[in-house]
């Protein structure tokens, strides 16, 4: 296929920054990788796109939709081309997180001790305290190394000017870095040869680094400390990435019968008796960790554990309460907080944020709908968000109604449009829409991020919804060297 | 190791070598059901195979019977669902067997749905159907020698099978024993009987005598060179065992050394070379139940967990 097939019917959508063409032409930093694509015919590039689905299913790299007892397994829709970023980009990109996760940082340290952000008047106790984020039982807990935030998953996207946003932060569990590294296994079976043609940079340090820094966070004096991976279990839909990540990093996969806390210590049962655990990096959401303290139905986790954290016998990652920092409310305040703890301006921007609980926002937000996009602050995934653009009045008005039931509940956003990216779709290739999600690793070392991350795409033609509940895939993420 | 995990090993195993043994009967008897002009018994074997308190199945002929040993996910003791519950265990488990051994289980899994297979199996020709997954079980135990570290997993995992497997080998006897009683060719059956255990080949070169009941059923009691024979099996049971000394709690580790020991030496020495059929009908309830006894024993001692 020549350069020029592959470019005809290529269109992209107005103000939107493509990834790869630039009014016509090509981007630099897909020109390489476009040379060599364009020796492959279409019927070439399908069957590599068949090879990719067959090596997703038989490598079982699955989630499981269950219904009537059994299991049904769909693979997480891959993209065969990759996206690709610059090292120019991908620096902007490195230290942008890496001061927005040093103050969101210390904003936990602050608002779980002294509260000092509240006592200067930057950010309202009340947003605080109205979230459901703020866990009182954290509040001057010392953690070790003072880190709260060990894996963080920044979400970007890149409005038509080709500025990065910050979209929101996940400081709790975030997921995906699985993907993240096997979509790129997926890249060198399926592209041999142009990963070091291109200069990308790896990403497969992930695992080891990640171990290291949950090695540093042991607190006894041992050589070698008992680190585990604690996941909700099989019929959980990330369980695949609890499975590669234990074993990449070589520790024991527990869920939560397999440990026990006995005088303030936690323990998991082997079969040569009990043995100690120093670190735990949880699967498990906060509410579920703990039934003594949190939600009591919980099976999920481990009666006592969080005592033990309290008092310092074993490490948590993350640290429980992150929730209050990565709040939908709280976002449009970070960039205060890195100018009050830091003295710093971000580097990242921050998406125009609206408080519903702010009447005059309330009514700018219901009167410019078409241009706007409505969350709830407390779920993720896609779920309860309402797109302006695609609603029709009665859902607006219902959705105005849910509104007014809980305000505080509510955040908006005008819509960015999202940049897009070559997809193979359908034999040729389409735009479609991205973000960009790099994870960022906090150990006692300071702030590390593998180059790269998992790119998210609304495979629907002029979707702007990546999640992978709503009909969204991945590709594979190179950053230039 | 994790208490769950060598729990979930060792059912890995086990359902594993029972998909293994159960095909390997059903391909034997498929061939018999051809080969012979009287109806061949296929309730009998659904009543042996895939017997549940409360099923009430009735077949009666190969397709009824193939579709409820091998594909019906109704049945809980069918192949299908055997290796469903092989893969949710080794799912479990997936961070601790090797990835060769996951894809496998994962590749068995698509195939035994793939609708080829059932297309195969109950309209064309069930043996082609049978020996594609029976190379998915070989497959299984190559990856599992090759790739598996010779840790406590690979323990579990062993002993699973080869508790399993005498399991197998003395519910095939009974019910080649009931099938017999319902008349027949005698020496005929042996010579099914040894083919679902693959020992056919074995006998020949090893009893010299024509098929009789005794020489076959001290080779699959007794003779250790036998793979599938009772004897074997736990004797490999206790070879296994023994790499758990380290790790154990001695009195645990003591426990079942005893139990072990003593099944096996019941079975060397207790049995009757000239046995008869009621004679050897109990000797078969009889090391079941002790086999079952070192089953038990193990999951109280080493992967009582909860």
């Amino acid at each position: 296929m020549s350069f020029r097939d592959f470019l005809s019917g290529y269109a992209v959508p107005p103000n939107v920054w493509d990834e790869m063409c630039d009014q016509g032409d090509i981007r630099s930093q897909y020109k390489l990788f476009f040379d060599s694509l364009s020796q492959d015919s279409s019927a070439e590039l399908a069957s590599k796109d068949d090879l990719a689905k067959k090596l997703f299913m038989s490598q079982g790299i699955t989630f499981t939709v269950y219904s009537d007892g059994e299991g049904i397994e769909k693979i997480f829709p891959f993209d065969i081309i990759p996206r690709i970023i610059t090292a120019s980009e991908w620096t902007h990109i490195e230290s942008g997180i890496k001061q927005r996760i040093k103050a969101l940082n210390i904003f936990l340290r602050d608002i779980y001790h002294d509260q000092f952000i509240i006592k200067d008047g930057v950010i309202p106790a009340s947003l605080i305290h109205s979230g459901g984020g703020f866990i009182r039982e954290m509040v001057n807990v010392d953690v070790p190394f003072n880190i709260y935030t060990h894996i963080s998953g920044i979400d970007l996207i890149r409005d038509s000017d080709g500025s990065f946003y910050v979209l929101e932060d996940n400081l709790r569990t975030p997921s995906g870095v699985s993907y993240m590294l096997e979509n790129r296994n997926m890249t060198y079976r399926i592209f041999p040869g142009l990963l070091p043609k291109n200069n990308a940079r790896s990403v497969k340090d992930y695992p080891d680094l990640l171990l290291k820094n949950l090695l540093g966070l042991s607190n006894r004096q041992k050589s070698e400390p008992t680190v585990v991976l604690l996941t909700p279990g099989i019929f959980n839909s990330a369980y695949f990435e609890h499975t590669t990540l234990a074993r990449l990093m070589g520790v024991d996969l527990v869920e939560g019968k397999d440990l026990v806390v006995d005088n303030a210590k936690v323990y998991m049962k082997t079969t040569a008796g009990l043995k100690q655990v120093d670190v735990i990096y949880r699967r498990v959401d906060d509410d579920f960790l703990d039934p003594l303290v949190f939600n009591p139905d919980s099976i999920l986790g481990v009666s006592g554990i969080y005592y033990a954290y309290r008092k310092g016998n074993v490490a948590i990652v993350n640290a429980p309460g992150n929730g209050v920092a990565d709040d939908k409310s709280v976002y449009p305040f970070v960039p205060q907080m890195i100018k009050y703890y830091l003295n710093e301006e971000p580097i990242l921007k921050t998406v125009p944020t609206y408080g519903m609980d702010n009447p005059d926002h309330f009514k700018h937000v219901f009167s410019n709908i078409q241009k706007m996009v409505i969350k709830k602050t407390n779920e993720s995934g896609g779920y309860g968000m309402l797109m302006g653009h695609a609603a029709d009045e009665k859902q607006v008005e219902e959705y105005k109604k849910e509104v007014e039931k809980n305000p505080r509940q509510f955040i908006a956003q005008p819509i960015i449009s999202l940049s897009s990216v070559p997809c193979f779709i359908n034999g040729k290739l389409q735009p479609r829409r991205v973000d960009l999600r790099p994870f960022a690793l906090y150990g006692p070392a300071g702030i590390e991020i593998v180059p790269g991350g998992l790119t998210r795409v609304a495979l629907r033609e002029g979707s702007l919804v990546v999640n992978s509940s709503q009909g969204g895939g991945s590709k594979d993420t190179w950053v230039l060297g | 190791m994790l208490s769950r995990v060598a729990d979930a090993v060792f059912w890995m195993a086990r359902y594993m070598e029972r998909t293994d043994n159960v095909l390997r009967v059903l391909r034997t008897n498929y061939i018999a059901s051809q080969d012979e002009i009287q109806n061949f018994d296929w309730q009998l074997w659904v009543d042996g195979l895939g017997a549940t308190p409360d099923s009430t199945v009735k077949v009666t002929n190969y397709h009824e019977a193939l579709f409820h040993l091998v594909l019906n996910k109704e049945n809980d003791t069918s192949v299908l669902i055997n290796i469903v519950r092989a893969r949710e265990n080794a799912r479990s488990v997936q961070d601790y067997i090797t990835k060769e051994v996951w894809q496998c289980m994962n590749d068995y899994y698509h195939i035994i749905q793939d609708k080829n297979t059932k297309k195969l199996m109950l309209e064309s020709d069930p043996v082609t159907a049978i020996d594609s997954l029976l190379r998915e079980s070989v497959l299984f135990y190559g990856s599992v020698d090759v790739t598996m570290s010779r840790g406590e997993g690979y323990t579990f995992l062993n002993i699973g099978k080869y508790i399993e497997r005498p399991l197998r080998s003395l519910d095939i006897l009974e019910l080649k024993m009931a099938e017999m009683e319902r008349g027949g060719n005698e020496a005929m059956h042996w010579k099914y009987l040894l083919y679902s255990l693959s020992g056919y080949e074995f006998h020949t070169k090893q009893y010299k005598n024509a098929l009789q009941m005794n020489e076959v059923v001290d080779q699959v009691f007794m003779n250790t060179q036998f793979p599938h024979s009772v004897l074997y099996s736990l004797q490999q049971v206790e070879r296994y065992f023994k790499r758990l000394d380290s790790i154990s709690l001695p009195e645990h580790f003591k426990e079942m050394e005893f139990l072990i020991g003593k099944s096996i030496s019941n079975l060397k020495y207790g049995m009757n070379p000239q046995a008869g059929a009621v004679e050897i009908k109990a000797l078969i309830i009889k090391t079941r139940a002790e086999i079952k006894a070192v089953a038990h024993k193990l999951a109280t001692l080493y992967f009582g967990y909860s």
